[in-house]
């Protein structure tokens, strides 16, 4: 789920970017620092939308670099148990699949995989129901539902299921 | 209001994040507390109870409210027996009963069950890092993988085949090791744009330079029809993928089972037990029988594979190496060659001359059979081959050339065909001239071990002594 929430953080800046531009240079270290991180609290930082407020600069003592504290509002993005997400499978194998939601890699066992959906090997390994009709390969596009998710300081692990009614396959690359 | 309750969040339960973002869209909602507030919470993990704390000082009716609100919940929760995982304590223990009756935590992927989704604390099972990262499975789960896979397999006409990297299928030096005389090949590497081509690669990020084995590539695609392949390496994880890539550039053989050192269970030892196929349907190919202690039946032990000088002189062998000498095996009858036409050989009989049904037939009886054809209907002597005191029979030459199908005999007698030796002084040798034998060296007998033929015999002469 994403949110849109406020955060701070203290950024160090080196004396060299001091001027007119400061406050740009600032945002886009900002951006590049943040943009793309995980924290376990929080998630996956998705986009900064805005800057709230960027406090005074203190000059640290010995070295010239200066700590402002700058608020800032972003998108981040944490799924959890129970909700329904779209990802896109990354690999397939006897074991299960493992699927992409951005930045959050689930994996999907075997058996949590609907009964009639029966491995096949080969080099495009993939899941297939019986008749033929439903296929999860590399690159398909799958309706889940989170049934686990732990968090760690820098990564999300997330277990899903697609035995449940309206989930599995949204999107077929083999057909698309 | 009916966002919160619709939403996900809650059916999330004990999650402090989802408690304190309960709190905070509701004190948004009803009384549009001011942004600082959310910035000052930040979704600290006691943060719940702290903004509660402030709100009940803002406004003690919303405070009510919410937890008004989710009893209701609560009570809706434990109608709907599909959400068993959810918010109040009661509707936990309901599911929990109900899921920890049931499930047996086959495996865990970043600690947490595959099928439950619990978090669970002891780590179990073997871990499979080599497909994805934080997957671990138990051994129930592993034999009942390998049942149905097995079956599948052999459904398709498939064996396994496990295959080492270095001095197998390639032969891979430091850059800083390479000779003076070897310096002509940094002129004659191929483009790392297109791989699939080339045979001599210089990794510049990695210090190293890889020769692919000849035939390599065709011995890929012809096995490949035949076997699901594995890649298994004492190498370190970087390394095999590197040369993965190099070997299976379009990835069609080998998908991710890529095994390296870091997989494996046990220090300096390669064993099956992370290779998801049942033992009894294994070929593994691999240089260094020694790796393979507890697998010696699933092995087809290679001939080296040395191109580079450091090569050779990490195995103690003072020669000049291929690259040296600006040779190479041969493309069409070298040791990769051979092996295939053996792993053709047993596929068959696996397949088609076997009678008994599938499940019950075992690869490493065929690998034996196969084995003892090579040298079938050959009575060997040896001479001035073993050590004096030396218990004949225990002699890896000895055990070699049994294994090979041939007789082994410690008399000469009219139904000899072969003596082994050394030299050809030795009286045994002079037998063997004398009634039209063949005398040959004990290198025949490991190169139809290693080339799974029986070798001419005039390619193996003994030398004749220097005083005659």
């Amino acid at each position: 789920m994403f949110f849109h929430i406020v955060l701070e953080r203290n950024m160090q800046l080196h004396p060299r970017y001091f001027g007119r531009n400061l406050r740009d240079n600032l945002v886009s270290k900002l951006m590049k620092d943040v943009e793309g991180t995980c924290s376990g609290r929080h998630g996956f930082v998705v986009a900064i939308t805005g800057i709230e407020n960027i406090g005074k600069g203190l000059i640290r003592d010995g070295t010239g670099f200066v700590t402002f504290p700058v608020k800032y509002q972003c998108v981040v993005f944490r799924p959890f148990k129970g909700e329904i997400l779209e990802a896109v499978v990354t690999m397939v194998n006897k074991m299960g699949f493992f699927a992409e939601a951005g930045p959050v890699q689930i994996f999907v066992s075997n058996h949590l995989i609907p009964d009639d959906m029966e491995f096949q090997s080969g080099d495009m390994p993939n899941y297939t129901t019986s008749d033929g009709s439903v296929k999860i390969q590399k690159d398909s596009e799958v309706r889940l539902k989170i049934i686990g998710t732990r968090v760690d300081a820098t990564e999300i692990f997330c277990i899903g299921t697609i035995k449940d009614d309206f989930l599995g396959v949204i999107n077929d690359p083999a057909t698309a | 209001m009916s966002l919160v309750t619709d939403s996900p969040v809650h059916s999330s339960s004990s999650d402090d994040f989802a408690a304190f973002l309960d709190a905070e869209l509701d004190s948004k909602s009803s009384d549009s507390s001011p942004n600082e507030e959310g910035a000052k919470g930040e979704f600290d993990s006691d943060s719940s109870d702290s903004s509660t704390n402030e709100e009940a000082e803002n406004d003690s009716d919303t405070e009510n409210q919410r937890i008004k609100r989710s009893r209701v919940e609560k009570l809706e929760n434990i109608e709907d027996p599909k959400r068993s995982t959810s918010n109040g304590s009661l509707e936990q223990n309901l599911g929990a009963s109900s899921s920890k009756d049931a499930c047996i935590h086959p495996g865990s992927f970043g600690d947490m069950c595959i099928l439950c989704g619990q978090k669970l604390n002891e780590e179990t099972g073997v871990t499979f890092g080599y497909i994805h990262k934080g997957l671990r499975l138990g051994n129930d789960e592993i034999m009942r993988l390998r049942n149905t896979d097995v079956k599948n397999l052999l459904c398709h006409k498939k064996l396994y085949l496990v295959l080492d990297l270095d001095h197998t299928l390639l032969n891979s030096t430091q850059l800083m090791h390479m000779t003076l005389e070897e310096e002509y090949l940094k002129s004659q590497i191929d483009s790392l744009q297109d791989v699939s081509n080339g045979s001599l690669f210089m990794l510049d990020f990695m210090h190293m330079m890889t020769k692919l084995r000849p035939f390599v590539r065709t011995f890929l695609k012809e096995a490949s029809q035949m076997f699901e392949m594995y890649i298994y390496t004492m190498g370190d994880r970087a390394y095999a993928l590197e040369m993965a890539k190099l070997l299976d550039p379009r990835r069609e053989y080998f998908n991710a089972r890529v095994i390296s050192r870091d997989d494996g269970t046990q220090r300096n030892q390669k064993g099956l037990d992370i290779v998801l196929g049942q033992e009894s349907a294994v070929l593994i190919l691999d240089d260094t029988e020694t790796a393979w202690t507890k697998h010696k039946d699933n092995l087809i032990l290679m001939e080296r594979y040395h191109f580079f000088a450091s090569s050779c002189h990490q195995f103690g062998f003072n020669c000049k190496s291929l690259s040296e000498l600006k040779s190479d095996e041969s493309d069409s009858d070298g040791a990769l060659a051979s092996v295939l036409k053996v792993l053709r050989k047993i596929h068959h009989m696996f397949f088609d001359e076997l009678v008994d049904n599938l499940d019950g037939r075992d690869v490493r009886q065929v690998l034996k059979t196969v084995r003892k054809d090579v040298l079938k209907g050959c009575k060997i002597v040896f001479s001035r081959v073993f050590p004096t005191q030396f218990q004949a029979e225990n002699h890896h030459l000895w055990k070699m050339a049994e294994q090979l199908g041939a007789t082994c005999s410690r008399e000469l007698d009219p139904s000899v065909t072969h003596v082994v030796s050394q030299e050809a002084g030795t009286e045994k040798s002079r037998w063997a001239l004398k009634n039209k034998k063949f005398l040959v060296h004990p290198r025949w007998i490991e190169a139809a071990n290693y080339l799974w033929q029986r070798q001419p015999e005039e390619n193996f002469c003994v030398n004749q002594p220097k005083n005659q």
